[in-house]
């Protein structure tokens, strides 16, 4: 089990560095799919076998499926070689990074667990749908709520995004555009007004024969 | 140490087993789906090569294996070569969590390959994963029409994946567990599931069909629109891992569908009145529950014309999710409330409600047939016109 950790653990961090180096931004998100793999592994190795499965559908088979879609439907799979719009990008990612790291490396060493490891392996039970789904619906239940309102506004969100705007007026009168319309209107209804009564004859003649 | 290399010998034996059978399967199978629509059709279908045509699919592997192996110049090689391989890795893999008998029938081993806690959960992630190799065996191709078929089958695989989760949420909020062995343990106990989730399982069956891309939701690869989609840039054998792909995950699908809605590998219990432990026969009963449901793949196929991709949407967004949500939000709410009471009233009311469906459909069809138009007045007019 340990061997199996540490070969995937590696393996997350090859697929890692694919998805930053790749130039092709496809091959970027294949070793992105990678790495979410190895994460579900390394759950599966940890006994999380609901999480790892979880892991799996929702992000290797959601998420990043939206993510080839929309790379592959832009075609947005060539890097971008116009220079960079954002000034002294490169030194700001740079700082940024080791700021992070830095973060990292204190966590890691200011690190208490806030109940004895043995004992919350004890209350996973091997990570079954049951055991997450008492957890997650009476311990944590705010916080789970709270992730729900957000996806729900998330979702109210870009259903507003990708709602047309409604017409705006474009300063001509009235007046002008009228007859168009009407000829249109005209010319639209009658066949549609015409379709149930051919219908209707048509039912008839049925029943009649 | 020993022990643990037997172990993984036995595994790994099991395992060559199941792939030899799915493969055997899906060979026969392509010859029984051209016999039978050729039935279906009133044409005899291929019953040229050995006796009532037997030998095609030899013929058949014979020919893709040794035809030309083209790759197309803007090809993406090393995904365009990676795409049939992950495709047909994950269907093979997904068929070997679905036991078979119970444990220690199959010479004392157990007739599963692998057997886990998450069973269901782990089959959906497999399955799920399976979509990657239509999307990028698509877009590897480098060309318009696979693109177009990738594209088409990505929307359709997740629309229909939501739709199939959410439509097993009710079964196994009655059974209390993921693991297929569970499952197949309560039908043994209470009757199979199909009676209590008649609406759950229509729904996961229409699921499914969307899922494998067979008629009538076979758009990846319409062949009047798109030449045939991810499909047209393969040839030779990469084509044919693409094909065996295609029929295993039918196989699957089958196997899911018989554990889950039919008891599984157990027989109907009332078989042990004529010769005893009939129904606890290992195999025999998934085998033919399996090939019942390919039969029902292939009739649909001879029956149903296909959907247009805005019918297909519409399809699955407007009836098959909300039905599967309520369905859940029922199965739940019986479950909360029922006290004591037996179970047949949630099959009753599932049926009803199925049947009530059937019964509207002509009403319900407008969901998925008729465009909706939500735009200002003016915009409809000019838009009334196509």
């Amino acid at each position: 089990m340990m061997l199996a950790f540490i070969l995937l653990g590696a393996l997350a961090i090859v697929g890692g560095v694919i998805t930053i180096a790749a130039r092709n931004a496809v091959h970027a998100s294949l070793g992105l799919v990678g790495t979410l793999l190895c994460v579900a592994g390394l759950f599966a190795t940890l006994n999380a076998s609901f999480l790892a499965a979880t892991q799996v559908i929702v992000y290797a088979g959601a998420v990043m499926v939206l993510f080839l879609f929309v790379i592959m439907l832009l075609n947005a799979n060539q890097p971008v070689t116009s220079p960079d719009p954002v000034p002294y990008v490169r030194e700001l990612a740079g700082i940024g990074g080791t700021l992070l790291a830095g973060a990292f490396v204190v966590l890691a060493f200011t690190y208490r667990d806030p109940r004895p490891l043995a004992e919350s392996a004890e209350a996973l039970r091997g990570g079954t749908a049951m055991v997450m789904g008492e957890t997650l619906l009476t311990r944590f239940l705010l916080p789970f709520e709270a992730v729900s309102v957000l996806l729900l506004v998330a979702i109210v969100g870009s259903v507003a995004l990708v709602q047309r705007p409604a017409a705006q007026p474009d300063g001509v009168p009235d007046e002008l555009e009228e007859p168009l319309v009407t000829a249109r209107e005209e010319r639209v209804a009658a066949p549609r007004g015409a379709a149930p009564a051919l219908m209707q004859a048509a039912q008839d003649g049925e029943v009649r024969a | 140490m020993p022990d643990l290399i037997a172990t993984l010998l036995i595994s790994l034996l099991k395992a060559v087993l199941v792939v030899l059978g799915l493969l055997t399967t899906f060979a026969y199978m392509t010859l029984i789906e051209r016999r039978l629509l050729g039935r279906m059709q009133l044409r005899p279908g291929p019953n040229r090569v050995g006796p009532m045509g037997l030998l095609q699919p030899a013929a058949d592997a014979i020919k893709s294996i040794f035809k030309e192996d083209l790759t197309v110049t803007l090809a993406d090689k090393l995904v365009y070569t990676l795409a049939p391989i992950l495709a047909i890795g994950m269907a093979l893999t997904a068929f070997g969590g679905i036991p078979a008998g119970p444990a220690g029938s199959l010479f004392g081993e157990n007739p599963w390959v692998y057997n886990l806690d998450a069973g269901i959960l782990a089959l959906l992630a497999l399955t799920s994963m399976g979509v990657y190799g239509i999307f990028l065996g698509g877009w590897a191709s480098g060309s318009k029409y696979p693109m177009l078929g990738a594209l088409r089958s990505s929307a359709q695989m997740i629309s229909y994946e939501l739709g199939m989760g959410l439509s097993i949420l009710g079964l196994l909020m009655i059974v209390g567990t993921t693991s297929f062995q569970g499952i197949v343990g309560w039908q043994a106990q209470n009757g199979v599931l199909l009676l209590f989730q008649a609406l759950g399982f229509a729904l996961f069956l229409i699921s499914s069909f969307a899922e494998v891309n067979r008629t009538p939701f076979d758009l990846p690869e319409a062949e009047q629109e798109i030449v045939a989609g991810y499909l047209t840039e393969y040839s030779a054998i990469k084509w044919a891992l693409f094909q065996m792909a295609e029929y295993v995950n039918m196989i699957t699908a089958s196997a899911v569908m018989a554990t889950l809605f039919f008891g599984g590998w157990k027989g109907p219990q009332v078989l042990n009145a004529v010769i005893p432990g009939i129904s606890d026969w290992p195999i025999v009963w998934l085998v033919a529950k399996i090939a019942f449901f390919l039969f029902l793949f292939i009739w649909v196929r001879g029956t149903l014309p296909r959907l247009r991709y805005d019918q297909l949407m519409r399809f699955g967004w407007k009836l098959i999710l909300p039905l599967a949500l309520a369905n859940t939000v029922m199965t739940a709410a019986f479950l909360a409330f029922r006290g004591t009471g037996g179970l047949w009233f949630l099959g009753v009311l599932s049926l009803a409600g199925l049947l009530a469906l059937l019964v509207m459909s002509d009403r319900v069809r407008v969901l998925w047939n008729q465009p909706t138009v939500r735009r200002s007045e003016g915009e409809a007019v000019r838009a009334g016109g196509d």
